[in-house]
């Protein structure tokens, strides 16, 4: 269980971290989203604790990681972005390297290399020289390692950067995988691939939180947009007045049409029907009537506006 | 501990696996090995290895920068640096395991050059007692300069910086701390012969054991290893 606390970060006087606040429990997978540069790698760091927050605190199943450093630190399975590893030593070598690192002893190392080796799909390489390694093995040797200890929190930067697609795809599996039993965070600017392979969203910008959905969520809410020749004021209240609708926005558009951006509330559902009524009864013409799910595109860009 | 000798032994193995190791031991060699033969093996000199004692202090200013400039530098440059410090272990481990490392590759280099002795022993008849005081100091002596070589790969992500910085502070300490001091005389020579290492190296080229030039030597190397130790510290509160 993490618990991020109101922590912030300035580098001099850049503030790169303002007020971020968020949970991940065991059994879930966390996402966090957010532009490049909005703070996402720094909040980790946080966590990890390579860098201490100016301000507020991080706890790890209660400890804090700046006092219980060393405590916290046996719990995290880490993966930085650029998945440092040395290149002169072997995939066996290094693993076994870390392994110590970890206080593991020598049967604990044996089992949990040959189980990471095979989890991550690395046994045609685990004699190889890492620097000889595609860029997609290099990736998953820093997997395997981050696993090693058998962690119960996963910190994962940018975890597919770089992958082609397939192994993009494989890589959402095992994090899936993973989640079952483990807290897993991981932080990208990918919208798909967070929507596939997480349970919860965060979205960062210019540091600080700017929205937060469970996937659920994102699959229920809906927005409809409605496209009317018709006098705003007379519309608006009529289609307020629908059962179901959370709020409207009209936007005026060319020769006395409108565009009302229609968003239902979580028991809501599809309210189509109910404006295509509305529009019958009062004969305004329509040129537009749908719905989509405001999925995680929208949230970021909600999120995200006025940033980039 | 256990982490600490599995740093030591990663350092001490990389030596070997990369390149720079085998370059080091190889130069190293074959100029002592050159000395050995031309000048120590002349009949009628006497069966000792001061010459070369005294031509290995030079080599170390080149040799211990080169063991030391990628023990932290390569780390930054990498970036490797950050899962090493986000482990459970102390940043004290990290260093002093790099260290011990490097120190034990400095053995290892030293080792083949017994080889000497054992030609000595079969020609005539050597002292044993300079043989092993002068061993002794090369190893005091390249372990201070590792030491400092630390201390400048931790500041800087550059391997040739390192190196370059390493070499550049060993001279101003060995010309500072000889001729600088005469030169400059009263009062500065009395504060900056103490500092001097080759001098104390002289000692131990002549077979003198002197336990303050080894308590003196242990301590610079404690120091600066402390002050590599601060350097990494200090990283993480950027």
């Amino acid at each position: 269980m993490i618990e991020v606390a109101d922590i912030h970060k300035s580098f001099g006087k850049v503030k790169a971290v303002r007020g971020v606040t968020f949970t991940a429990s065991p059994g879930e997978a966390l996402g966090i989203l957010g532009p490049n540069g909005a703070g996402k790698t720094t909040t980790i760091r946080m966590i990890t604790g390579w860098l201490p927050p100016t301000s507020g605190s991080v706890t790890v199943d209660g400890l804090d990681s700046v006092d219980q450093s060393m405590a916290v630190r046996r719990r995290l399975g880490y993966l930085p972005e650029t998945t440092p590893l040395y290149p002169e030593m072997r995939v066996k070598q290094y693993l076994d390297y870390r392994g110590r690192l970890y206080r593991l002893s020598r049967s604990q190392r044996k089992a949990a290399i040959d189980h990471r080796i095979d989890q991550c799909a690395l046994t045609a390489v685990r004699d190889r020289r890492i620097g000889e390694l595609s860029k997609g093995y290099k990736q998953r040797v820093g997997l395997a390692s981050a696993l090693l200890h058998d962690p119960p929190i996963l910190i994962l930067d940018e975890p597919t950067s770089g992958l082609d697609p397939s192994q993009i795809a494989e890589s959402r599996n095992l994090i899936r995988e993973l989640a079952q039993t483990k807290a897993v965070l991981l932080s990208s600017h990918i919208l798909p691939e967070v929507e596939k392979a997480c349970d919860r969203v965060i979205v960062i910008a210019q540091g600080e939180v700017r929205a937060e959905a469970t996937m659920t969520d994102l699959m229920t809410s809906r927005q409809h947009t409605i496209e009317l020749k018709a006098d705003p004021t007379a519309a608006l209240p009529a289609i307020n007045a629908i059962k179901g609708v959370a709020s409207i926005k009209p936007s005026p558009l060319e020769s006395g049409w409108t565009r009302f951006t229609v968003e239902a509330t979580n028991s809501g559902g599809d309210l189509r029907e109910a404006l295509g009524a509305l529009a019958l009864t009062n004969s305004w013409p329509v040129r537009e009537l749908s719905i989509k799910s405001t999925g995680l595109e929208t949230l970021f860009a909600n999120a995200v506006e006025g940033v980039q | 501990m256990k982490v600490l000798a599995a740093i030591a032994t990663r350092e001490f193995a990389s030596m070997f696996r990369l390149p720079i190791g085998w370059v080091v031991m190889a130069l190293y060699l074959l100029l002592t090995g050159v000395v050995f033969a031309a000048v120590t093996l002349r009949p009628g000199d006497p069966a000792s290895l001061r010459g070369l004692f005294t031509l290995s202090d030079w080599l170390l200013m080149f040799v211990a920068p080169a063991i030391s400039m990628r023990l932290l530098s390569d780390e930054w440059r990498q970036g490797s640096i950050e899962p090493l410090m986000t482990a459970p272990i102390s940043d004290w481990q990290i260093v002093i395991g790099k260290y011990v490392g490097a120190a034990l590759f400095l053995l290892s280099l030293l080792a083949p050059t017994l080889v000497y002795v054992a030609v000595l022993e079969a020609l005539s008849s050597p002292d044993y007692g300079p043989i092993l005081a002068g061993y002794l100091g090369l190893l005091l002596t390249g372990m201070v300069y590792l030491a400092l070589g630390i201390v400048c790969s931790a500041l800087t992500s550059s391997q040739v910086v390192a190196f370059l910085t390493t070499i550049f502070a060993l001279l101003i300490l060995r010309i500072g701390t000889t001729m600088g001091a005469a030169a400059l005389g009263a009062p500065w020579d009395s504060l900056l012969f103490p500092l001097s290492i080759d001098i104390r190296m002289l000692d131990f080229a002549r077979g003198i054991i002197d336990t303050r030039h080894i308590v003196v030597m242990l301590a610079a190397c404690a120091w600066l290893v402390t002050i590599a130790v601060s350097i990494v510290e200090s990283r993480r509160w950027r």
